[in-house]
């Protein structure tokens, strides 16, 4: 051993960081799912979606969820950033590679990580122009006219893919389903999840037309 | 059977001679019934270029020396026919170890680091007597054991390992796989803290980021995902409780 790890020795940091990775990215899915859930209310209708938001403007619980993200997607981030190759040389080799042995997982890591970033910056803008602007049937339909459907398709079809490949990853490495079956149950939720996202987006264009 | 004519594009790298770029150059030969990479690179060197590098020894997937990209996937040469080829083939050396020249890599010394780090033998304080009869193992412990020892240290899966290509130090699933085959021999008398020790960090089992390509590649099939999972919830069990062990 060498003087500068001896000085420097937590044999279970490394365990830790991953741990810290595992759980906030789990936390981050629950979430996102939640999510999906309570922007479906519209589905039921506009009552029930502006009832549901003021009930949590009421009890505070927008400014937690800020808080949420901000601290779990934090740590998320502090997490994973080890795992992104941060050297030139090195993100070369490892596109490099990708390209060369032809193995999906081996893509779909590159795709995690770029979509990552891409949610990091879409979703500030989101929580920013959420905060500012208020969640109410109105505003919401007419943001969603007015230039945003775009930017939101894409933040749900980056948020879903990220979200079930990172599942994905956690129950492949720690060997609890088989890859096959995996593959078909979050198959199956991703596309129910962007389609309720999908059609909350139309519904909310729709509206914007009419109003 | 209409024979076909097999292109071959193979990469050509002499490091005695830095000055030329490694380039692949292409050969042509007439596929034969049956035959393997084994069978084209031989010929290959016999009739076209003598000075090709490549090795072989077993060609029956038994000595690990073959283990190369063919088109891109890590695979011994021995066991790979050419019916199951498309008419271009690329092949290159395994990445991460150090090239000896054209298809030739250096396993030797990677896997000798490993085996040290690893410390790849039984710790126990039991002296040894030569005289005493053997001692018994339970029947289906010898046969984990054995499953993890089929191992043949080809290299497939450090090659075709993202994290193995950027971090020198990953012992990657071959070390994993190592790993697991002490956890589970009972002559071992490692705790496993001990263990935690070698493993629990990221240059063993928690550097894996999980992509399975060494599991997708393993060309003799052990069961690296199951092996990578089982020393993965050890080592989280023993981190878990590590000030109280
Ligand atoms: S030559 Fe021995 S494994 Fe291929």
């Amino acid at each position: 051993m060498k003087l500068q790890k001896a000085l420097s020795y937590s044999p279970r940091a490394d365990f830790i960081v991953e741990v810290i990775q595992m759980v906030s990215g789990l936390l981050l899915v629950l979430f996102l799912w939640t999510h999906m859930l309570f922007v479906a209310s519209i589905l039921i209708g506009s009552n029930a979606f502006n009832g549901l938001s003021l009930f949590m403007e009421k009890n505070y619980l927008l400014p937690a969820a800020i808080v949420f993200l901000v601290l779990v997607g934090g740590a998320h981030i502090g997490a994973v950033i080890r795992r992104i190759p941060s050297r030139w040389a090195e993100q070369k080799i490892v596109w490099k590679h990708a390209k060369l042995i032809h193995h999906a997982d081996t893509w779909s890591w590159l795709f995690q990580s770029v979509t990552g970033a891409a949610i990091l910056a879409l979703a500030i803008i989101h929580i920013a122009v959420v905060t500012y602007g208020g969640i109410d049937v109105i505003y919401s339909s007419g943001r969603i006219k007015h230039g945003f459907l775009v930017f939101y398709a894409v933040l749900l079809l980056l948020a879903e893919y990220h979200a079930s490949v990172g599942l994905y990853r956690i129950f492949v490495k720690w060997g609890w389903v088989k890859r096959h079956k995996l593959h078909w149950v979050l198959g199956v939720i991703s596309v129910l999840t962007v389609g309720i996202g999908a059609t909350v987006l139309w519904i909310f264009f729709t509206m914007g037309v009419h109003a | 059977m209409i024979e076909r004519e097999l292109t071959f594009r193979i990469m050509r790298y002499n490091p005695d001679e830095p000055e030329k770029k490694p380039h692949l150059q292409e050969f042509h030969l007439t596929e034969e019934p049956g035959m393997s990479l084994f069978v084209v690179l031989n010929k290959l060197r016999e009739e076209q270029d003598p000075t090709l590098r490549f090795d072989f020894v077993c060609r029956a997937s038994i000595c690990g020396s073959c283990g190369m990209l063919v088109n891109g996937r890590p695979t011994l040469a021995c066991k790979t026919l050419t019916k199951d080829l498309p008419d271009v083939t690329t092949l290159l050396p395994l990445p991460v170890f150090k090239l000896l020249g054209d298809l030739s890599v250096d396993t030797g010394v990677w896997f000798r680091d490993m085996s040290f780090r690893t410390e790849s033998w039984v710790h126990t304080d039991e002296t040894f007597d030569p005289d005493a009869p053997e001692k018994r193992m339970d029947n289906a412990v010898a046969l984990e054991i054995y499953e993890a020892e089929r191992c043949i240290e080809c290299g497939c899966c450090i090659g075709g390992c993202a994290t193995a290509n950027i971090k020198p130090d990953f012992i990657g699933a071959a070390g994993v796989n190592r790993v697991a085959r002490f956890m589970v021999d009972p002559r071992d008398k490692r705790t496993e803290r001990e263990y935690f020790e070698v493993v629990g960090n990221e240059d063993g089992v928690f550097g894996c980021i999980g992509l399975m390509a060494c599991d997708d590649n393993c060309p003799v099939g052990v069961p690296l995902r199951d092996q990578l999972a089982y020393v993965r919830r050890k080592m989280a069990s023993a981190g878990w409780r590590y000030q109280k062990v």
